[in-house]
């Protein structure tokens, strides 16, 4: 099956029919039945815990505390968070474990015959907690007066600076400054298949976790380091996940039930032991992308020539670091844009509150980003009286520029391809096509005279695979079976550990295995996702996949042709791919070279508004992405689609309420993501195959891309609807109306 | 979240329904398509100690011409008044906002009969026939009774319903042609209205109701008496929001939804032939 063909993908038939288990699905008949329970405490001391009733109750097995985990820490890339409150942990943890920062901070788990007697004895715990003062938000987190790790002096504990040229003079030589705050909103990953997960002690005596998640690896190593035990010692694989998104790069299970079940080992009880959260728990029990406010300045000569770049940004990281830190270095690098930027100011931070985590979410900070930079372009554009991608054009990065940090970028830089295919399919002079009659959503069509229609573009690009030195690379293993005297190969086995989020990756490597060996399709047979069998992988994340996994399996191929010319039968390879090594940024200038790897894109939006209720209908999108090469076509346009749909969300409905550091809204009745009759009624995908000379056939990624331009063009076509800007969203109908009546529309 | 737990009875007719809910007094619901009832019981909002299920009962599904009205059994699912050929040709308003409830799952199971003794002030039936002027045939311990839909809805969630009453047939004047409407707002494309307004002309005068603008489905009876003194659609609907009590939620505030009756009254009134 060749590379850029349509296979069937290997997961379908089972995910189509139910044959696919989830991690809820494959519960052994004798397992207990675990419930994690939360402090529900944005912020408070514990000053007692009594359990006794709890232990006491009908069918409880063991209650798991603090005091079971031998190191109480956790965190992807700063140890800030303890893995239970407790006031019995081990003092083996760099953070207090006596102060829960978080609704969602985990007291204990409880373990039972049955889940309802695990849920029964749940109610039973007796704590007393003292109330804290709280810093809810990044206004009263600033003063530093609440702090949220008192270990430091200041809630803002990451900050990073582009200095680039002198953006004092820069302004001054602008003929227009564009001046905006902008305000991004939370919003919840609302994967189909919820958190869940079933922990043993395996035949080797090893702590086997069986969940779903982003990167076996990783979470094999956080489980390592609170159990103070060698990764090798821990096992974890995944079931079928149903989706992640960025929500299950961070922890929710897989260390509880990791230390629940050698917990019960030791009691010497040898059962395996299950947990599910329910949609509210993994609400409110997981990050969000972050919300963060954006200050920018824009400056350009009167031709459209931008002199400099100023920035504030603002992350929320709520209480704990998650991945906070590396999040707000994307969106630190994409508040400039695609664009030549000659000077530059932009200081960013990253602050501790008392509120839900901001964690990885498609994007990873590049859609936060790229709404300031887009909308601040299509508002010089207005200004100037430009044509928007005109203006584009003309400060296009290309292979020459040196970039925001100074360091040139990747070779292949395809920002004026993807304008170009744009404006070619979707020409800013051209008039708005008429659309099927716009049904807002109630029964009647309004009259014409209270729709206004409008179209908006948006440019952008976004890394791919791990940025600012962050260890990068990926193994792939494989083995080559057939008899002596053959002179091909006619079976593959492929061990890789890339997880299957939804996206397709299974079967694009083994249609690219498939491929390099000269096989068909049903040759190759694929082992994923479970430590015990595949090296590391990296994780399901920074539209990387493709690129690094598609490179390892290329390099393992390499290898097992090699020992196959050599006689072995069967022929192993074993590769470990390592991109072109990344650099963290200069702390004063913000100079270095970020990133090995980028994918581009433009988007026109065009929309209806109707004036009397501000309800938004999409009409249509145009998606227009340098990949590179596309390895699968179909998944390539299922990404697109699917990325659309989710920014939709984002831009449109989506909203999250967290008062006090608590979400109101935990529930998908009251917390909207669109549905079929609300997405966009049409996308078409202009795919451009510009190679990038390191990828796999040339590939590079898509996954994040869709995403992160739909906001601002949305609003782009919102304003050449209406007149109106909107600097924040969801554009919720009354919001729309609000901005409509107060410039009189 | 699960429910607290419940004993569950059959009934096979509405005589021995009623006869079961008169033993377990206010403690006994009746289920019909569970729709709006389990949703409460998981949120624990309603925490019935038995379920008496009426899904079973025969004979009260009928959709009947009955001379000058329609009667509808009030088991009829929302899915069988959208496509009744009767209502489509006698009261078109009906079929059609039977239609825009929920998604076709809810459709499926769901009752006119329990959206309208829910007394849910979000639901869309409710709306329609307080519109049309129709009437509820309820039936306790001691017979039959008939009351006007402008009396049935009587608070939050509450009906004219005694305890031990189960609702039976709702009736519906023949009202064929094309002087009605029915606009919701809804901010997903499938569900709940944020705001609702019916219009029905009937007997020569348009009767105007609102969803979700105060504690029960009402009807905007500000609206009617300008337009019964000569008003313009745009003057009459001006006046949707007055009297009303509208709640606020994460949904809406109390204002957004004051002018979405304004808004969506005006076109519903010029839908329905009001110039
Ligand atoms: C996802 C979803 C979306 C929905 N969207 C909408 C929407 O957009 N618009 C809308 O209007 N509705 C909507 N609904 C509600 C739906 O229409 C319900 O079916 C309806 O409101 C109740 O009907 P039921 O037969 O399910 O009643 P049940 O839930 O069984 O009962 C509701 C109440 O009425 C009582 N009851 C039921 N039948 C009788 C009777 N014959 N006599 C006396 N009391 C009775 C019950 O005891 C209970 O208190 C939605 C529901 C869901 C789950």
């Amino acid at each position: 099956m060749a590379v850029g063909t349509d296979s069937a993908r290997v997961d379908a038939v089972d995910k189509v029919t139910g044959l696919a288990l989830y991690p809820a699905d494959a519960v052994p008949k004798d397992a207990l039945h675990a419930v994690v329970v939360f402090t529900n405490q944005p912020h408070a001391r514990l000053v007692s815990m009594d359990l006794s009733k709890t232990v006491a109750s009908p069918g409880v097995v063991t209650v798991v505390t603090a005091a079971d985990v031998p190191v109480n820490e956790y965190g992807l890339t700063l140890f800030d968070q303890p893995v239970f409150i407790g006031l019995d942990d081990t003092g083996r943890s760099s953070v207090p474990c006596d102060v829960s920062r978080w609704e969602a901070d985990h007291l204990v788990v409880v373990v039972a015959e049955s889940l309802s007697e695990a849920r029964r004895a749940s109610a039973l715990i007796d704590t007393e907690w003292e109330p804290l003062p709280m810093a809810s938000d990044v206004a009263s987190a600033k003063a530093d007066e609440i702090l949220v790790h008192p270990g430091s002096s200041t809630n803002t504990y990451h900050t990073l600076q582009i200095r680039k040229g002198d953006a004092v003079l820069g302004m001054e030589a602008a003929d227009v400054i564009i001046e905006g705050t902008y305000e991004l909103p939370h919003q919840e990953h609302a994967y189909l298949q919820v958190e869940a997960a079933t922990a043993w002690i395996d035949e080797q005596d090893r702590v086997t976790v069986e969940t779903s998640g982003q990167w076996v690896h990783e979470d094999r190593e956080q489980i390592a380091h609170a159990l103070a035990v060698d990764e090798e010692e821990v096992r974890v694989r995944y079931a079928a996940i149903g989706g992640a998104f960025g929500g299950k790069e961070d922890m929710s299970l897989q260390i509880v039930m990791a230390v629940t079940a050698r917990k019960l080992g030791a009691l010497g009880i040898n059962r395996s032991v299950h947990c599910g959260w329910s949609r509210e728990e993994s609400i409110v029990g997981h990050h969000k992308r972050h919300r963060a406010t954006v200050t920018a300045r824009l400056g350009a000569t009167s031709e459209g020539f931008i002199t400099a770049v100023e920035a504030d940004v603002w992350l929320d990281a709520g209480a704990y670091n998650y991945t906070s830190n590396k999040v707000l270095g994307n969106l630190h690098l994409s508040v400039a844009g695609a664009y030549n930027v000659p000077n530059a100011r932009i200081d960013s931070r990253a602050i501790y509150t008392h509120s839900v985590p901001g964690g990885a979410f498609r994007g990873f900070g590049g859609p936060q980003g790229a709404f300031v930079a887009e909308s601040q372009m299509n508002k010089l554009a207005s200004k100037l009286g430009m044509d928007p991608m005109e203006l584009r054009q003309r400060n296009a990065l290309t292979d020459l520029s040196d970039g925001i940090t100074q360091s040139g970028l990747p070779e292949g830089v395809g920002v004026t391809r993807v304008i170009d295919a744009c404006v070619e399919r979707v020409p800013p002079s051209e008039e708005l096509p008429e659309y099927p009659p716009f049904s807002p959503i109630a029964s009647l069509p309004a009259k014409a005279e209270q729709l206004r229609q409008g179209r908006g573009y948006a440019v952008g690009m976004k890394n791919v695979g791990f940025s600012f030195g962050f260890p990068e690379a990926c193994e792939a293993d494989v083995v080559f079976h057939g008899d002596a005297d053959e002179e091909r190969p006619n079976r593959v086995e492929l061990f890789h550990s890339a997880a299957e989020v939804g996206q397709g990756v299974h079967t694009a490597l083994t249609q690219m295995v498939a491929y390099a060996v000269g096989l068909d399709f049903e040759s190759v047979d694929g082992f994923f996702s479970d430590t015990s069998t595949g090296g590391d992988s990296g994780s399901a994340s920074a539209s990387r996949l493709t690129f690094m996994a598609g490179n390892s399996v290329l390099g393992a191929v390499e290898e097992a042709e090699k020992a196959w010319a050599d006689g072995a039968r069967p022929a192993a390879g074993h590769f470990r791919y390592k991109p072109p090594m990344t650099e963290a940024l200069d702390p004063e200038t913000g100079e270095g070279q970020p990133n090995f790897c980028y994918g581009y894109m433009a988007q026109a939006v065009d929309l209806t508004v109707d004036v009397g209720t501000g309800h938004i209908r999409v009409d249509r999108v145009v998606s227009v992405h340098d990949v590179g090469k596309a390895i699968h076509p179909q998944m390539l346009r299922g990404q697109i689609e699917g990325a659309i749909a989710q920014a939709h969300g984002y831009t449109l409905s989506e909203q999250l309420v967290v008062e006090n550091g608590r979400i109101q809204n935990p529930r998908l009745s009251q917390y909207l993501i669109p549905g079929i009759g609300d997405v966009p009624a049409r996308v078409d995908c202009v795919i451009l195959e510009a190679a990038d000379p390191l990828g796999p056939w040339g590939a590079r990624g898509v996954s994040e891309m869709p995403y992160i331009t739909y906001a601002p063009a949305v609003t782009a076509a919102l304003y050449d609807a209406a007149g109106i800007w909107i600097n924040k969203f969801p554009l919720t109908p009354s919001v729309v109306l609000e901005h409509l009546a107060s410039a009189e529309i | 979240m699960i429910p607290a737990s419940f004993d569950y009875v059959k009934a096979s007719s509405a005589d021995e329904a009623i006869s079961l809910i008169s033993e377990h007094g206010d403690e006994a619901k009746l289920l019909a398509g569970g729709h709006s009832l389990i949703p409460m019981m998981k949120l624990r909002l309603a925490v019935p100690s038995v379920l008496v299920d009426i899904a079973g009962v025969r004979d009260l599904s009928h959709v009947e011409d009955r001379g000058d009205h329609i009667a509808i059994g009030a088991l009829a699912k929302h899915r069988s008044i959208e496509t009744s050929d009767l209502l489509i040709a006698q009261c078109p308003m009906l079929a059609h906002v039977a239609s825009k409830v929920g998604d076709p799952q809810v459709r499926h199971r769901g009752t006119i009969g329990g959206s309208l003794a829910h007394s849910d002030p979000a639901s869309d039936l409710p709306a329609a026939v307080l519109a049309l002027g129709g009437s509820l045939i309820v039936q306790g311990p001691n017979g039959q009774r008939e009351i006007a839909a402008t009396d049935f809805f009587t608070g939050y969630f509450e009906s004219a319903l005694a305890e031990d009453e189960m609702l039976t047939e709702v009736k519906v004047p023949k009202s064929p042609g094309t002087n009605w409407n029915y606009q919701k707002f809804n901010r997903r494309a499938q569900d709940w209205a944020i705001v609702g307004v019916a219009a029905a002309q009937v007997d020569g005068a348009m009767q105007v109701s609102l969803v979700n603008m105060g504690s029960t489905p009402l009807r905007a009876t500000a609206v009617e008496t300008a337009l019964a003194s000569g008003a313009s659609a745009a003057e009459a609907a001006d006046e949707a929001a007055n009297g009303t009590e509208a709640p606020t939620d994460l949904n809406a505030s109390p204002e957004y939804r004051a002018h979405l009756a304004r808004v969506l009254t005006k076109r519903a009134l010029e839908a329905s032939g009001v110039e």
